[in-house]
């Protein structure tokens, strides 16, 4: 408090005679500029936006009590006390967390409009995962971008979930840190309970508009709709319609027309939840954005079914590609090694009063009788101490103990990994490539957490571009609806990207803004060989997907433990180049999945994760196993290779040395080359059996990986090249 | 190649010495050896006398360098080796020609000769000459005949002068009258070549310098006049065409041979070729190197014996002391005290020193006081 004294007292001397707390309007007249005029220096009442959370303004000065000569510019002066305690005391007060939020919106996400229309669609779709997970729903969700203006979007989250029951929905969607998910310890995408109504809160901040939520329980039942405002100075919703009571909405064919009357979206199912939030963003592609996160989030969670409608009109879907919901993460107590001093001490005050071994054994998990008694030894506690009676010395010989103590690391059942068979179909469904390997790693325990580790890789050598027949590109070409070549390419063909597509249309020579329908036979011929022969994956890195509990990370990616292991693991032994320091070359898309009930991430916007020795060992191993796998397939696969290069070397000289030989000696030339074809045959008749006609090596028999790998055709496959798909209302889409 | 065949068969027989029928048999012993494997469908090869340090042996007897036993397998089916036989078998194959047609063409001319893009491949024969000088080489080894012999040569280096007439082709060339550029020695000096006579030199002894501009020192100040002898370079490491003059005129001649090389370690190397013969071409020690060579200067002590000023000192690099601690343990010189400390001399000095830097002290000085003096005191390095 003494640092705010001291504020005050700098603030009255700019004031000169307005001596403390004045009553009522001067807040608003007083002088703007310089920071300590901002110190809530109105008393109750006013205007109170202005009040900052106290202690994050901490500014030392030197002089201490009063009376002191203040060292100033203009001389020395002997200054009075300018505020008293009394008179300071009136403008000391409460901060509500939605205040300090709405001022410290970078710390949820939103520090940009890119990245805040990226942070509210993924706090509206991970909460949306997370209800219908645990009402055992097979998730279907439903995202649409819409603009209205310069930076200005509508977005719209829609969900097949539970619903939410009336008098939760404004709680839910119109207060901070109200959630179910902070107190217990399960494995949950949202873990704060801050997300969504953050989201909310910087909509109505940026524009005004409030978040509008439909929700429905179930068919018969009526379906809610609220439009809701944050009151931010006291964290509580605000609802705006109905005279702050909400609308009902009947079910069936009655409640459609009213809603379709409110002008909203909803897309008809018997139970969900739909919010719109309006608010100034930036809708972009590429690294880091909406496209990128939804695409991810598919491959992490093959259970999910996700329509995606952008804001050009483009519609995507990613259909789930298995059935199988994941299990029910079981809530866990927390370990005693993970329970830091005043955690032990706050659970202490607020258990029931009983014996301390009674405490230790219902409060954490893996503390049994035994355990509890020495622990209670080693501390020098009686383990018949009432829980009531035990003092802040006690507490601190506890804790000690604790650490000093051998307990048996935290079951591990309780973290639901993707599964190395489902991660497979996952990134075979979203990424194109030729060979997919992963690997779950048992679980492992940090600071008395348990994590697991999964890593999936997919590798994809050749370019689906140059594996595109004439009659296939006549075809795409047809049905494109993009004008430019460029847009074609890029629109057609994933993981191609704009700058493979620059480097194709250069290489064929037709204008960039040759429209695709126009194309003369001859320039369709330039541009499949253009296709054919630009190698894309040259200089191609590594491109790394980073998951924590099924959810993308998608910003600091250098701060990240997953990173940082990535770099640190050698993958040249696996077949790839790597220069130091950096990512390894290739085409290669790696993802790595870390399921915890407590991520450690590095800061509140759940952006990177944090490097605990124990976790990133646990990713070493796991990117091990992976490599591993991929390196014995490339070395196959290079080994054919050479048996077939070698051939064609052999075969290359024979002719020089047959003709050298019978100019020497006179023997015959046709003959000695013959023979000595025949020999080389010989040799190299490995090359025959796994060569098939097309010259390209084909499925190998001998080699053995293991079940958590998928070799396939990339010419066959699916996720490659975005067809139009006529029936649809949805039409051509971009790669993410 | 075939359209080549029919010229060469158009043109009148030559007339093959029988030196070249010789190579002629051996070359189609060669072409014989891959029919036959081939026939018996096996995987033709050949079989290379090495040329590496390993499979060098200094006969302390003969005192030169000698080729071990030991060989490398060339094999046509070998991924590694395929190009390097075919270009083997190229190689032959012109050398072939050449004799048929009985002319000499240069180490580049045959690269020229072989040069050609190989059917249904962008890939060239041969992409440098050097590629191609190597594998001549091998063939030499291969067929234990000599370049000369295969109807090679190289570019003419070294220049001679002094009181000798020699025959060059028939042609009498007094080397006491060839001016300023002295007599340049070919790359073939061979008998058939070039003939020496007793009874056609004055000269009592060989002065061989490293470097054309040293040697041009010596010629203005007619040097090889004064006190009799032959004046000879090898501009730098000296050619096979310098180092087998050397020997002839050493051996057939009785003249002793002194050099007056730079001091360092790649001066004591020169000195080592010479003497003992190189590694590369431990095959031909026997015709060219001199074991009684002598090495006149310049010494390690010659900086604090000839009050050498400080500029013309150049500092020792790390590859020079490695090079000199090499040279010290080669078995011709590791018995040998005096060189012992010359080496060990020049390696506490710390820097190396050139002929040249005799100038700084009167452009004459390595002419007029040097050189006289060391050969009067006889003092050299053995």
């Amino acid at each position: 408090m003494a640092t705010l004294k001291r504020k005050k007292k700098k603030l009255v001397k700019k004031k000169g005679v307005r001596l403390g707390p004045s009553k009522g309007g001067p807040s608003k007249g007083g002088p703007s500029k310089g920071g300590p005029s901002k110190e809530g220096k109105p008393s109750t009442g006013t205007k109170t936006v202005r009040t900052k959370k106290v202690g994050t303004r901490i500014r030392p000065r030197p002089a201490e009590g009063t009376g002191v000569p203040t060292p100033s510019t203009n001389g020395k002066v002997r200054r009075k006390r300018r505020a008293t305690a009394q008179s300071m005391a009136a403008s000391q007060r409460d901060i509500s967390v939605s205040e300090f939020f709405a001022k410290n919106r970078h710390l949820l996400g939103f520090d940009n409009p890119r990245k805040a229309l990226l942070t509210t669609i993924k706090e509206a779709v991970d909460n949306s995962l997370d209800a219908c997970e645990e009402a055992g729903i097979l998730p279907e969700i439903w995202v649409h971008i819409q603009q209205t203006g310069t930076n200005r979007y509508i977005i719209g989250v829609q969900d097949n979930g539970p619903g939410i029951l009336k008098k939760q929905i404004p709680l839910i969607f119109g207060k901070l840190l109200y959630g179910s998910k902070f107190h217990r310890l399960r494995q949950s995408r949202g873990q704060q309970g801050i997300g969504i109504s953050a989201a909310g809160m910087y909509g109505v901040q940026t524009t005004g508009k409030p978040v509008k939520i439909i929700s429905k329980v179930s068919v018969r039942k009526p379906a809610h709709y609220y439009e809701i405002q944050i009151d931010t100075k006291i964290n509580k919703p605000k609802i705006l319609n109905g005279r702050g009571d909400g609308v009902d909405i009947p079910p069936g064919d009655k409640g459609l027309k009213a809603i379709a009357k409110h002008g909203i979206e909803w897309e008809p199912q018997p139970h969900g939840t739909r919010v719109t939030i309006e608010l100034e963003a930036k809708f972009v592609r590429g690294r880091g954005s909406v496209d990128e996160y939804l695409e991810q989030t598919a491959i992490a969670n093959p259970h999910v079914t996700l329509h995606y409608l952008d804001p050009d009109g483009h519609g995507r879907d990613y259909p789930r590609s298995t059935d199988l919901l994941p299990p029910e993460p079981k809530e866990i107590l927390p370990h005693p090694y993970g329970v830091e001093l005043g955690r032990l001490a706050a659970l202490l005050t607020e258990a029931e009063a009983t014996t301390l071994v009674q405490f230790l054994i219902s409060n954490f998990s893996r503390v049994t009788p035994g355990v509890a008694r020495r622990l209670c030894r080693t501390a020098d506690l009686s383990s018949r101490a009432n829980t009531r009676r035990i003092g802040r010395e006690q507490i601190d010989a506890l804790y000690q103990a604790i650490q000093t103590t051998k307990i048996s690391p935290p079951s591990t059942d309780c973290i639901c990994p993707i599964g190395e068979q489902l991660l497979l179909g996952g990134l075979h469904q979203v990424v194109p490539g030729e060979f997919y390997t992963a690997a779950t790693r048992p679980p492992g325990v940090y600071r008395g957490n348990p994590f697991q580790i999964e890593v999936a890789l997919a590798y994809g050598g050749q370019t689906v571009t140059q594996n595109v027949t004439r009659e296939l590109l006549l075809e795409l070409v047809e049905e494109t609806d993009a004008r430019t070549i460029r847009q074609f390419l890029i629109n057609t063909f994933n993981g191609l990207g704009a700058d493979g597509a620059d480097r194709i249309v250069k290489s064929s020579g037709l204008g960039t803004r040759t429209s695709p329908g126009k194309l003369k036979p001859k320039e369709l011929a330039k541009l499949l060989e253009a296709m054919k022969n630009v190698n894309i994956s040259e200089g191609q890195t590594m491109t790394v997907m980073r998951f924590a509990n099924r959810v993308p990370l998608q910003f600091q990616h250098a701060g990240c433990a997953i990173t940082q292991t990535i770099l640190g693991t050698n993958w040249r032994s696996y077949g790839l180049s790597q220069s130091r320091g950096s990512l390894p070359k290739g085409p290669v898309n790696l993802m790595v999945h870390i399921a915890s009930v407590w991520v450690p991430f590095t800061s509140e916007s759940k952006e990177a994760v944090a490097s605990y020795p124990e976790i990133q060992k646990e990713i070493r191993l796991g990117l091990q196993a992976v490599g591993r796998k991929l390196g014995m397939y490339l070395r196959r696969r290079q080994k054919v290779k050479q048996q077939s290069d070698r051939r064609e070397i052999f075969l290359r000289y024979l002719k020089e040395v047959a003709t050298a030989v019978s100019e020497v000696n006179g023997a015959d030339q046709a003959r000695l080359y013959e023979q000595l074809v025949k020999v080389a045959k010989k040799r190299t008749a490995e090359a025959d059996m796994v060569l098939d006609d097309r010259g390209r090596p084909i499925e190998d028999r001998e080699l053995d990986l293991g079940d958590n790998v998928l070799i396939v055709d990339p010419t066959q496959h699916q996720a490659n090249i975005q067809r139009v798909r006529n029936q649809d209302a949805s039409q051509e889409e971009t790669v993410a | 190649m075939a359209k080549k065949k029919t010229l060469a068969s158009k043109r009148a027989k030559v007339k093959l010495t029988p030196r070249d029928k010789k190579t002629l048999a051996r070359l189609e012993g060669l072409a014989d050896r891959v029919v036959s494997a081939a026939n018996a469908r096996r995987d033709p090869y050949v079989d290379i006398p090495s040329r590496t340090l390993s499979n060098v042996r200094y006969s302390p007897r003969k005192r030169i360098l000698e080729m071990g036993k030991s060989t490398n397998r060339r094999q046509l089916f070998d991924l590694s080796q395929a190009k390097a036989y075919m270009r083997t078998m190229l190689v032959s194959s012109g050398c072939k020609r050449l004799l048929d047609q009985g002319k000499t063409t240069s180490l580049r001319g045959l690269y020229y000769m072989l040069k050609h893009t190989i059917e249904g491949a962008k890939e060239n024969t041969f992409d440098e000459q050097n590629e191609c000088d190597t594998i001549i080489e091998d063939v030499e080894v291969l067929l234990n005949s000599i370049r000369e012999e295969l109807h090679l040569y190289a570019e003419n280096r070294g220049a001679m002068v002094g009181n000798i007439t020699l025959t060059d082709k028939g042609d009498e060339i007094n080397c006491a009258r060839i001016g300023s550029g002295g007599y340049a020695i070919p790359s073939i000096v061979e008998p058939e070549i070039i003939q020496l006579s007793k009874k056609q030199c004055g000269a009592k002894f060989i002065l061989h310098v490293e470097k054309g501009t040293v040697w041009q020192r010596f010629n203005e100040d007619k040097f090889w006049e004064k006190y009799n002898c032959i004046l000879t370079h090898g501009a730098g490491q000296p050619p096979r065409g310098v180092r087998r003059l050397l020997h002839r005129l050493h051996n057939e001649l009785d003249l002793p041979i002194y050099c007056v090389l730079d001091n360092d370690p790649w001066g004591y190397y020169i000195y080592s070729v010479l003497k003992q013969g190189s590694i590369n071409l431990a095959f031909e020690s026997q015709r060219m190197a001199i074991p009684d060579a002598k090495y006149l200067g310049l010494r390690s002590i010659d900086f604090q014996r000839c009050n050498l000023s400080d500029g013309v000192r150049i500092a020792l690099n790390d590859n020079d002391r490695k090079r000199a601690r090499q040279i010290a343990r080669y078995p011709w010189f590791e018995k040998k005290r005096a060189w012992q400390t010359e080496i060990k001399k020049m390696l506490s000095n710390d820097f190396k020193l050139e002929v040249e830097a005799l100038i700084s002290k009167d452009i004459s000085y390595v002419t007029e006081e040097y050189v006289p003096e060391r050969l009067e005191k006889r003092d050299w390095l053995d």
